[in-house]
């Protein structure tokens, strides 16, 4: 996985914020994912279809953080993300 | 309105399609298929029943299976068929049983076996009348849900039978595939005919608790639970489920939802009642 990747959500794929997370879940095969506030911009941002990189960059211009912590969080979550089959990325 | 006919009973034709969806034990048995076809939906379940089922879920046709009792197949209805059309007609159906507390309703949600059914018979029997045994449906009204009454029985398992019913209530007939019976509401098992606000819902534990134990549940675990206890007909009719989706999520933002386990012994029951009863008359705590 590159930063210059860009996520894309499957069509049965959805979020809802309640409360103060926000739940991901594929309506077809059931599977689901809880994100803090955090976890939901950076979930916001990918759904607007930018780069990793630029997910980043966001990340780094609203929350007080460095970028290499904020590279390894984007990284790991998209992961977690693409192995629950909530995303793909290319 | 769900419309409901008989035909004749026939053997089940191999149906010339993949289901699109299948419902199968734990122990790999497979109980129910679903098939689209011209006409709607088709619900087999194998050497029991078909059910042909139009697409918008008002009705359903019954083929029996050869010897299949038209009881069996009343059940079959009342218990897998109509929850599954209702979903379709977008109202929000759970595997919850539910019970009359005080001025409102109070839920009991969990898989087959989980001892919802148990659990409500309890209350039922000791004058809390029964709203639903499963199939519960919840209707908005206003910020709040309203639990509307399902039919009036309650299936049992025969050790809580023997433990909880008096041996004068009317059963309905024995049926081929399960050891379960159904006991009519009346004289010891009063129910409830009426919508009840929904006041508290319980998602039931495995048992594995030593002693009663609740836990408030925060929006995102109680939308996961209610989304993985719900009925639903089409799981591929994606506009259908988004709808859902945001029906369940206002459902889940209301702050009524809690984990509830507790030994599984039938002379804990009565302590067990008495702790819901007091924890469901306790003022919602907010978020």
């Amino acid at each position: 996985m590159k930063l210059t990747d860009k996520a894309a959500i499957p069509a049965q794929v959805m979020a809802r914020q309640v409360g103060k997370e926000t739940v991901i879940l594929d309506l077809v095969s059931g599977t689901y994912f809880g994100l803090d506030p955090v976890g939901a911009r950076i979930w916001q941002l990918l759904a607007e279809g930018r780069t990793l990189a630029e997910v980043c960059a966001a990340m780094l211009a609203e929350y007080e953080v460095t970028r290499e912590d904020i590279e390894r969080d984007v990284l790991i979550l998209v992961e977690e993300l693409r192995a629950k089959q909530l995303i793909s990325v290319a | 309105m769900s419309g409901f006919n008989f035909e004749s009973p026939r053997l089940q034709a191999p149906f010339n399609a993949l289901p699109f969806h299948e419902w199968v034990f734990p122990d790999g048995t497979l109980w129910t298929q679903f098939f689209r076809t011209s006409a709607g939906y088709l619900l087999r379940f194998p050497d029991l029943a078909d059910f042909l089922v139009s697409p918008d879920g008002l009705s359903a046709t019954c083929s029996p299976a050869p010897e299949v009792t038209d009881a069996t197949a009343h059940h079959l209805y009342l218990n897998q068929v109509l929850p599954l059309m209702l979903s379709r007609q977008g109202k929000l159906v759970f595997h919850a049983s539910a019970v009359e507390i005080g001025d409102g309703a109070v839920a009991f949600a969990a898989a087959s076996g989980s001892g919802k059914s148990t659990l409500a018979a309890s209350f039922a029997i000791s004058g809390f009348r029964l709203l639903t045994d499963d199939g519960l449906v919840l209707q908005g009204s206003g910020p709040g849900y309203q639990a509307l009454p399902g039919h009036p029985s309650i299936r049992l398992w025969e050790d809580s039978e023997e433990a909880l019913i008096p041996a004068e209530v009317e059963a309905s007939p024995a049926l081929a595939f399960t050891s379960k019976s159904r006991f009519l509401a009346g004289r010891d098992i009063g129910f409830c005919d009426r919508p009840r606000p929904l006041r508290r819902v319980y998602f039931l534990g495995d048992g594995g608790a030593p002693e009663i134990a609740f836990q408030r549940m925060s929006a995102a675990e109680a939308l996961i639970q209610w989304v993985k206890h719900s009925f639903l007909l089409d799981i591929e009719e994606k506009p259908l489920l988004a709808s859902h989706f945001d029906e369940v999520a206002r459902l889940a933002n209301q702050t009524i939802c809690y984990h509830l386990d507790y030994p599984r012994r039938f002379e804990d029951l009565a302590r067990v009642r008495q702790v819901i009863t007091g924890h469901a008359g306790e003022k919602v705590e907010t978020a």
